[in-house]
């Protein structure tokens, strides 16, 4: 039983990481109907924005927790939040607003384009900032007093600080998430663009802000995801938007894609399912070498049964 | 430029720009019999007076053709008869300057890089340059030609044919000078060269007038085409380093020409495609007699082929049973996650953390080459005088398979499955309306697709002589994909270059192999902004991809009704 509980701990902070990524996915899809497979790459490129603002802060190691934590944490989620907003806003712009009425495999293709090209672009021109080190291959994420290595013991229970901060990090933007589109007027014509992007243009919604707000939204969160790994794993890496951006996506089909609370459910759900796979499949198909597997594989089932997703109502046919 | 010199003044000053231009060309023509750099390094060696080297005398062509453009005009309108219009003289001679142009240029900066300094550049490099320049400033100054009517000129069968024979012909001597370029430098000069006289050819009318004659003469076309390609390897003198990069072109392609059928043809976008070819690859290695094969079942290769496609494509049913229902955009994702489920499971089958299948991620290597009847794929032969290798054999063997998909391909475009297929990609709603079996018309796009995948990826495990679990991961898939999009959706033709073009370039330009993947991502991005219907453009796709472009709608029905009467018999054109 208490490994039970350990794996549910484990499952949750990784479902939560996988979440945060999540909700950019169905923001986007359910706005503009793009699965934006760069998006994996925008979270990858918010843990090098916090990196970098680690960087540029003259690499600080010997702070006391109170000042990691009021201070340096907080620059670096900013500094990863405004890179990952950025590059993200610019490849809408440039990438996939010209193709917005173009068949639907352009903007598919390009997402694969820009995913390709921003995984290299860090690979290759990271190092090349004076002082930074290269990208080429993991790069060391800094710990943070307070955070780092620190376990909080709950019966046979260990829980890391990392852990707690994913975990934290997703229930204040559900929060977040829930006033901003219910309560403000940007998050209630987002609502509306994605119930009817005609009608929403004639009650008079700038329907190009919308997206655009869609977009900052997602690649925010993707950004707290991104410090949240570098936190949890201890180092980055220009490939690990790949298979999040995977899994995160298969968390928001789980969901149903265009559902913003079917996003942290899918992702939670997905989390705990590969954590009790590789603890309790018996025999070789338990080793952890096949949670991916398993990952997939509840995709491919969530779509045979109940294509709609877990908390989707309306059902998917758009080509 | 229209905007740039008024039609007045190109009319006014047509004589003197002629002129200048003229000497421009003169100029590029007489460098060639001058030496163009001091060291022996740059280029093939052009440093020789009055003997061009090979690929220096390449240079002759794309002057010499804007010299004729600029020089026959002279005999007057009258004498010209029909051609004075039938050929766009001075809007090709312009092209043909500025890819004069262009190519010196890279020439030039390949010359000062490899000798490092613009100082090596000698007397011919400049004369050159400043020949090219000079046409490059005269042509643009010439009045306008209207559009060419070469296309439109009646001619006989026999003229059609040999044209056809003469532009193999020619295709098989450039590719095999462009494959024997061994540095950079001269291989993007000379690719250069080649897009220069395609582009003025184009313009000139003369590609238009092939494609007619082509339609026209299919069966010669394909011969042709199949008779040049089997006599590449013998232009080779048993070179097995541009064998070998041939061999794997054409798997490529294979691979390539199966995925157009599941995204050219039905729009499916399949991102896991790699995972097929790499099921027939281990299908193949498993049940070769490699010493690290895991099962005791060794069939002959021909059962082996059948059983890898089979392999291949009941994972396509697999897969594509449950995500062809929810249509759309869930294929893609759902493929890609296949992609990583195929490229994991095959790491993981290895005794330790599964059963022993795979060897995990050394892979099963030591696969003995393929014996086919008694006949040995690894042993070299000599025919006719030349040796031909062991790459040879998988490049000819590859080219049966490619003959096959496309027999295949053009059977099933003009028939009703492939007619339904169209449909569903352009409307599936409507297409379903209209009585099409949509779910399983899809579904045999993809285990058909997933068959092709198969088959190529058994004759590649024997070509490569090893499968490792890491040969086959997602890039590889949008490698395929990007041959795809590149080359032209839904046409065979498009697939091929496209599939050659990302096979070769990387093998000719290692210097820029850090920058490869970078490139690619631009490219895709790029390509769907500007021209996402590809190099060759089918002409549904085209249309698709331009819905509002009234006037694009126009020149293709024309071209249509125009060109391709011979598919319509029963009438006399063909209403979209």
């Amino acid at each position: 039983m208490e490994l039970f509980f350990q794996q549910l701990v484990n499952g949750t902070s990784l479902g939560a990481l996988y979440a945060l990524i999540a909700v950019g996915y169905t923001v986007v899809y359910g706005i503009v109907q793009l699965i934006n497979f760069a998006h994996g790459e925008i979270f990858m490129v918010g843990a090098f924005g916090a990196f970098a603002t680690w960087m540029v802060l003259g690499q600080p190691t010997n702070w006391g927790p109170a000042a990691s934590l009021m201070i340096l944490l907080p620059l670096m989620l900013l500094g990863g939040i405004a890179v990952s907003v950025t590059v993200a806003l610019l490849t809408e712009r440039f990438a996939y607003r010209p193709l917005r009425n173009a068949p639907r495999l352009a903007p598919l293709i390009t997402a694969i384009g820009v995913s390709v090209f921003l995984q290299e672009f860090v690979r290759l021109f990271y190092g090349r900032i004076p002082g930074f080190p290269d990208a080429k291959s993991a790069v060391p994420f800094p710990s943070i007093a307070g955070i780092s290595g620190e376990i909080i013991q709950i019966g046979g229970v260990t829980i890391q600080m990392p852990a707690v901060f994913t975990i934290g990090a997703l229930a204040i933007s559900t929060v977040f998430l829930w006033f901003f589109v219910n309560r403000s007027k940007t998050g209630r014509a987002m609502v509306a663009t994605s119930q009817d992007p005609d009608t929403a243009r004639l009650m008079g919604i700038d329907v190009d802000k919308v997206i655009v707000a869609a977009f900052a939204v997602g690649a925010g969160l993707a950004a707290l995801a991104g410090v949240a790994h570098g936190l949890s794993y201890g180092n980055i890496d220009f490939r690990m938007g790949f298979l999040a951006g995977l899994k995160a996506f298969t968390a928001a089909v789980l969901g149903g894609i265009g559902n913003i609370n079917g996003a942290v459910v899918g992702g939670l759900v997905l989390g705990i399912v590969e954590a009790m796979a590789t603890t309790f499949i018996p025999g070789q198909f338990g080793s952890s070498a096949w949670k991916d597997v398993w990952a997939f594989a509840l995709l491919i089932l969530v779509l045979v049964f109940r294509p709609q997703g877990l908390l989707g109502a309306k059902v998917v046919d758009r080509a | 430029m229209k905007a740039l010199i008024s039609d007045e003044t190109k009319v006014r000053f047509r004589l003197p720009a002629r002129v200048v231009s003229v000497v421009g060309a003169l100029a590029v023509i007489a460098s060639v019999f001058l030496p163009w750099a001091y060291g022996h390094e740059a280029l093939d060696d052009v440093t020789f007076t009055g003997a061009p080297s090979p690929l220096q005398s390449f240079f002759l062509l794309l002057p010499g053709l804007v010299l004729l453009l600029l020089v026959v005009p002279f005999l007057g309108k009258q004498r010209l008869g029909r051609f004075a219009k039938a050929i766009a003289w001075n809007t090709s001679a312009r092209t043909g300057s500025l890819a004069t142009l262009a190519t010196v240029v890279i020439a030039l900066a390949a010359i000062a890089i490899e000798l490092k300094g613009l100082i090596n550049i000698e007397i011919g490099g400049w004369v050159a340059f400043g020949g090219a320049l000079l046409a490059a400033v005269g042509t643009p100054l010439l009045p306008d030609s209207p559009e060419p009517t070469l296309d439109r000129v009646k001619t006989p069968k026999w003229a059609q044919i040999v044209g056809i024979v003469a532009m193999m012909a020619a295709v098989l001597f450039l590719a095999s000078f462009a494959l024997n370029q061994t540095d950079a430098g001269s291989f993007l000069t000379f690719g250069a060269l080649l897009v220069g006289v395609v582009l003025v050819l184009r313009q000139l009318g003369v590609l238009g007038w092939l494609s007619i004659a082509a339609a026209n003469n299919n069966r010669v076309l394909v011969l042709s085409a199949f008779v040049v390609a089997y006599a590449f390897p013998f232009t080779q003198n048993g070179s097995d380093a541009n064998m070998s990069i041939a061999s794997q072109v054409l798997i490529f392609a294979a691979a390539a020409l199966g995925l157009n059928i599941v995204v050219g043809l039905v729009g499916l976008l399949d991102l896991g495609y790699i995972a097929f070819l790499g099921a027939g690859a281990f299908t193949a290695a498993i049940l070769s007699e490699s010493a690290f094969s895991t099962v005791d079942f060794h069939p002959p290769f021909l059962v082996t082929v059948l059983i890898s496609g089979v392999v291949a494509s009941l994972l396509g049913l697999l897969i594509g049973a449950p995500t062809l229902r929810v249509s759309g955009d869930y294929l893609a994702i759902v493929t890609l996650a296949f992609g990583e489920i195929f490229r994991i499971t095959m790491n993981n089958l290895d005794g330790n953390d599964g059963p022993n299948l795979t060897n995990g991620s050394n892979g099963i290597s030591g696969i003995p080459d393929l014996n086919f009847l008694g006949f040995d794929f690894g042993q070299a032969h000599t025919i006719f005088g030349v040796e031909i290798g062991r790459f040879a054999n998988y490049y000819w063997l590859m080219l049966m398979v490619i003959a096959l998909i496309i027999v295949v391909f053009m059977n099933l475009n003009y028939s009703r499955i492939g007619r339904g297929w169209v449909a569903i990609r352009e409307d599936e709603l409507a297409a379903e309306a209209m009585g099409v079996n949509t779910f399983a018309l899809k579904l045999l796009a993809f285990a058909g697709g997933a068959f092709l995948a198969g088959v190529a990826g058994a004759v590649k495990a024997h070509h490569d002589v090893s499968v490792t679990p890491d040969q086959y991961v997602f890039l590889e898939s949008a490698f395929l994909l990007a041959a795809v999009v590149l080359g032209g959706m839904g046409t065979v033709m498009g697939v091929l270059i496209g599939a050659t073009i990302l096979k070769l370039l990387p093998e000719k330009l290692r210097f820029f192999s850090e920058y490869r993947l970078l490139l690619f991502g631009l490219l895709m991005i790029v390509m769907m902004q500007f021209r996402p219907e590809g190099i060759i453009a089918d002409e549904r796709r085209q249309l698709e991809f331009h819905g509002e472009d009234e006037q694009l709608a126009e020149e293709i029905e024309e071209e249509l009704i125009t060109h391709h009467t011979h598919l319509f018999p029963e009438r006399k054109g063909f209403v979209l």
